[in-house]
């Protein structure tokens, strides 16, 4: 894109711009997912639509409550009682021009079509990232996950081809999904209330939309290889790097 | 033979020295140290160096010798309150 004499501050990404594998025009095309519209889906949308991706869904099926407005960018206290993902997406789309964050007030498991160049998980139980991660694993869709508790956070980006959320969960992660369903039984799951604060979610959710960018601008090669823990507390992050399991049922068949 | 292997709890710092024999996996070196520092519930993987173990694994497969320092991570769940709410 060629530059006017003195237009450089006239162009809202013009500072983007200057990171110089970030690729504008991919970023505004590509076609996201948010999965959750709570603390880290609020984050993730703020900073997605900032950043200049316009082609966005966001999926939530839950109403926005008095607890979630100390995390949540886009909510009000006249929200409460209102659907996160209608109130949200409204929110994010008045952003920025262009925008076009569209509600899909449902479970991830509802979701009918998988047609996105990258998924963002802003979830708050296993059994619905793993869901999430066997689509996009389908559909061949990178996945970025993110996941909080207090102070301590985590960022898994899963690339088609390499190691999986499914990978990378042991027994204690099963343990955890039955003792949630366990509780109410009948299909429904009981969510217990963990700790959170906005400054671990937005950090959390600012390098998910980081991956994000990443992606679409082609740069699949600076992504995570494959988790980033964060610790809050001590403000520390290390990598672990996973291997494909060679019994995942999403590497197989 | 038993290997003589140190885990390292993330959160606190805190380690404890543990005997595993070749035939143990990850998971069972994980129940056995949260049971030790009476973690709640809730769900932790443990990486050696920069490697994240597979719970399946056994400690041959994994090639842990004595010495070896094991981190166990807490792996985070939260970010948004999503399914039907209910009370344990």
């Amino acid at each position: 894109m060629d530059l006017a004499v003195g237009s450089a501050d006239g162009d809202r990404y013009d500072r983007q711009k200057r990171i110089w594998w970030m690729d504008m025009d991919a970023v505004s095309s590509a076609r996201v997912l948010v999965a959750g519209a709570g603390a880290l889906g609020n984050e993730a949308l703020k900073d997605l639509v900032l950043a200049g991706f316009r082609r966005i869904d966001v999926a939530d099926m839950d109403a926005v409550e008095v607890s979630n407005l100390s995390r949540c960018a886009l909510f009000t206290d006249a929200d409460v009682g209102r659907s996160k993902c209608l109130v949200a997406a409204s929110r994010a789309s008045a952003m920025a021009p262009g925008a076009d964050v569209r509600p899909l007030e449902s479970s991830v498991q509802d979701i009918d079509v998988w047609d996105y160049d990258i998924a963002l998980g802003c979830l708050d139980n296993i059994a619905a990232r793993l869901h999430v991660n066997a689509y996009c694993m389908h559909h061949r869709i990178p996945y970025v996950d993110g996941g909080t508790d207090g102070m301590r956070g985590k960022v898994q980006t899963v690339l088609p081809g390499g190691p999986c959320i499914q990978c990378t969960v042991n027994r204690t992660h099963v343990r955890e999904m039955e003792r949630r369903f366990s509780c109410t039984g009948g299909g429904s799951m009981y969510v217990p209330r963990m700790a959170s604060d906005i400054t671990t979610t937005a950090v959390i959710a600012a390098m998910q939309v980081r991956e994000a960018l990443k992606i679409a601008s082609g740069r699949r090669d600076l992504c995570i290889s494959n988790i980033t823990y964060y610790d809050g507390s001590l403000c520390e992050m290390f990598n672990a790097a996973a291997d494909i399991d060679p019994g995942c049922p999403n590497h197989t068949g | 033979m038993p290997i003589k292997i140190t885990v390292r709890n993330v959160s606190n710092g805190a380690t404890i020295r543990m005997e595993v024999e070749p035939a143990d996996k990850v998971c069972d070196i994980i129940d056995s140290a949260a049971d030790f520092w009476n973690k709640d519930a809730g769900a932790y993987v443990l990486k050696k160096g920069k490697k994240l173990l597979r719970g399946s694994d056994t400690v041959a497969e994994i090639n842990l010798v004595t010495d070896d320092v094991l981190e166990m991570i807490p792996d985070p769940e939260g970010g948004c309150r999503w399914g039907s709410p209910g009370l344990c």
